[in-house]
């Protein structure tokens, strides 16, 4: 018996241990150094810069390593959900903007120190700093930022007898039947079935370009039942009718592989509506084709002034979980890192890889040290529209109300139901799902 | 004293029963409970606590970012907003659909082949169920690679095939219609190997004289099947059929890794909307209720299919 009790006692001793020991939430290591982890779904390539900068910033702050920790888009908010409440998870994560009002809401997401949000607010464009800012306060250094614009293969335009890019709706539909009638398989416009975002981008950056909005001003409702946004619906029913578009040749994935991208890169499809940092997808599936791809905005709506892409940004947060030493320690990194000494000529290191993988930096210093990358014919068109670009809204329950949407936009290519019915269910749905989120 | 006596030395009625008998069963009881404590308590920790946290967390409210102490309690919401929620109406009606084409598909070719690979004595017949059981060993995600090429429209190979005979080949996975039957292919083609190991191996166990009898008998192959495989093989079926849509109701990687509920929601499966709910839009509790829904509809599925067996025993 006394054997048994001894054994017992071993191992309730060890199993606390073992408990004590995986929970233990020290900031820093025996030597005095703090580490701390950078969750990030960036690729390997721009992993290996990151892991670069990081050494280049532990060179000059010894007693700060950074651990960087890469998985697929697909996994990252999972991966904070299943880690990101620990004390010991990723200390800085980058996330897409849509994402933070949750974040911030439960504390993972940590407000950002005075000098840093005074950093943020003098050397990012406004409406950027307001996708990272939640009831006034700013919860992480804002990235990249993605814009929507019209591709087209000037080749198919030529043999359709297209000269220009169209500029409204009208000369889109004309464009579209005209590339369609060459044959051979063609679809005159692609739009993407299969992925959140890539089906409801385009949708929304059409119907901001007529006037309308996914949500209404205060974001509590949708206002998918407006004039506007049945007139964008009626486009794509309009295309859907006309046989020029066809749902089977645009089915993606978060990665652009499948049909979408494969017809698009072997001249089946005229044009599409994408974002610019598909642009190293194009040139890698394309080569010498890429030169036939050019860009344009996002032709205006019948009830629209002005050409007005969906954007939206990322930022890099830290986890407000994380001790005091290591939050402080993800601030000082993450101020270098983008800030303008950490690059090359007068850019961010942050700037330098997201221009790598052609995407366009939110830091102005960035945008001017890169301006000759991004007044290549393929980004500055992006560029340009950052202007009159309306922000995805960044509400507790969108990203929940943008899957709704993508349902009734899929079935509204695929002919299952109309224009009406698909912008009525839609509201009723998105609305459920902001209602649901708060 | 008030004993009374027994013949043969046998034990005397009236006493208390032998001490030592006692302590041995009390023994027996304990040393089963050292030897059983260990599976007990991994069952307990693992399977057991997760399950009734699972059932907790669905009358809550919690985000995942949060401490699950800091949850709040919502009553029966959870369960209310699943039928009150288009897209988890979607979600159980496309399971249901695709339970009923699994178990439809499924079962009798599984059987059929099973027949094909036991009764004829045929040379290579052990690699065909080789190759066959392969497709279930094989991971999903390998599988999947190889379908998401096959169904490729206008290149893929079944395109290529069907357009070579003049028909115009549906969006395997792009169209509505179709997509949901695409998954149910790809899972016929995945599972039917294991299936068909299940009812050989119940064949073996039906004896050989029946049929050397029932031939005499002059009954042929269909009055054989008829009147002893199906009835002798009926254990194994109900299990087939249970473990078909049991693995049908659970139905999430091919779906995860081809179409991500889509397009238009048409594959969107409730093994599906449960991620989706709690790892895409934070809502656990909501994810609960759906898990603990699942839950049940498989007990109820095998506590009818029990009965039907037991009533066919009878």
């Amino acid at each position: 018996m006394k054997k048994h009790t001894l054994l017992a006692g071993l191992g309730v001793a060890a199993s606390v241990a073992l408990v004590a020991t995986g929970c233990s939430a020290s900031g820093g290591s025996d030597d005095g150094s703090t580490e701390v982890t950078f969750l990030t779904h960036w690729g390997p390539d721009q992993v290996t810069m990151l892991e670069d900068a990081a050494a280049a910033f532990t060179e000059e702050n010894p007693d700060i390593t950074v651990k960087v920790q890469a998985v697929p888009f697909a996994n990252l908010l999972s991966t904070l959900r299943t880690q990101g409440a620990s004390a010991d998870g990723p200390t800085i994560a980058g996330i897409y903007d849509a994402w933070l009002p949750e974040l911030a809401r439960d504390g993972l997401a940590a407000e950002a120190p005075s000098d840093v949000a005074k950093d943020v607010t003098d050397n990012w464009p406004s409406g950027v700093v307001n996708a990272a800012t939640q009831e006034g306060a700013l919860y992480g250094i804002p990235n990249e930022v993605d814009l929507y614009q019209l591709n087209y293969n000037t080749a198919l335009f030529e043999e359709a007898g297209i000269a220009a890019p169209p500029a409204t709706w009208d000369e889109l539909l004309t464009a579209a039947d005209a590339i369609t009638a060459t044959g051979d398989g063609r679809q005159g416009i692609g739009f993407i079935t299969s992925w959140n975002s890539g089906a409801v981008h385009p949708f929304l950056s059409l119907l901001a370009s007529n006037g309308g909005s996914f949500l209404n001003e205060a974001g509590d409702a949708a206002d998918l039942e407006s004039p506007e946004a049945l007139e964008t619906a009626e486009l794509y029913q309009q295309l859907v009718d006309a046989g020029a578009t066809n749902p089977a040749m645009s089915g993606a994935n978060a990665n652009t592989t499948g049909p979408y991208l494969d017809n698009f890169v072997n001249g089946k499809t005229g044009m599409i509506v994408m974002a610019n940092w598909w642009e190293s997808s194009l040139k890698d599936a394309m080569g010498d084709d890429f030169a036939n791809v050019a860009t344009a905005p996002i032709p205006v709506g019948p009830s629209g002034d002005v050409s007005s892409s969906i954007s939206y940004s990322w930022d890099t947060i830290v986890n407000g979980n994380a001790s005091d030493e290591k939050q402080a320690a993800a601030w000082k990194f993450l101020s270098w890192l983008n800030g303008p000494d950490s690059g090359e000529n007068g850019s961010s290191a942050m700037g330098d890889m997201l221009i790598s993988m052609g995407i366009l930096p939110s830091r102005l210093s960035d945008v001017e040290a890169h301006a000759e990358a991004l007044g290549s014919d393929f980004l500055s068109s992006y560029v340009a529209a950052m202007e009159t670009a309306t922000p995805f809204p960044t509400v507790l329950g969108a990203s929940a109300g943008a899957d709704a949407l993508q349902r009734q936009i899929e079935a509204l290519l695929n002919g299952q139901v109309d224009a009406a019915t698909a912008m009525k269910t839609a509201t009723a749905d998105v609305d459920a799902a902001l209602t649901a989120a708060r | 004293m008030n004993l009374t006596s027994t013949t043969g030395g046998g034990p005397i009625s009236g006493l208390p029963r032998p001490r030592r008998r006692r302590t041995d069963k009390a023994h027996r009881g304990i040393t089963a409970a050292i030897f059983l404590s260990p599976t007990v308590l991994i069952i307990g920790l693992f399977t057991v606590v997760p399950m009734i946290m699972t059932i907790v967390i669905s009358f809550h409210r919690w985000s995942m970012f949060t401490p699950i102490t800091e949850m709040d309690f919502v009553g029966l919401d959870n369960y209310a907003r699943l039928l009150s929620d288009s897209a988890r109406v979607q979600a159980i009606a496309n399971t249901g659909v695709y339970v009923l084409l699994s178990v439809v598909i499924t079962v009798p070719l599984a059987f059929l082949i099973a027949m094909l690979l036991y009764f004829p004595r045929l040379r290579g017949r052990n690699i065909v169920r080789v190759i066959l059981f392969a497709t279930y060993v094989i991971p999903t995600i390998a599988i999947v690679i190889i379908w998401s090429n096959i169904y490729a429209p206008g290149y893929g190979p079944l395109s290529a095939m069907i357009q070579a005979i003049g028909i115009t080949p549906p969006g395997w996975l792009s169209d509505p219609s179709w997509a949901l039957v695409s998954l149910v292919i790809f899972n016929v083609w995945q599972m039917l190997g294991y299936y068909v190991i299940l009812l050989v191996a119940g064949l073996t166990q039906i004896p050989e004289e029946l049929y050397e009898a029932a031939k005499v008998d002059g009954a042929g192959i269909v009055r054989q099947t008829r009147s002893i495989t199906i009835p002798m093989l009926s254990g194994s079926l109900v299990f087939v059929v249970l473990m078909t849509i049991i693995n049908s109701i659970q139905v999430f990687d091919p779906i995860y890794l081809l179409t991500q509920g889509g397009p238009a929601g048409s594959t969107n499966v409730v093994s599906f909307e449960i991620q989706r709910s709690a790892f895409q839009y934070g809502q656990a509790g909501d994810a609960s209720a759906l898990a603990v829904s699942l839950f049940m509809l498989i007990v109820l599925v095998g506590v009818v299919l029990n009965a039907i067996s037991k009533a066919r025993k009878r």
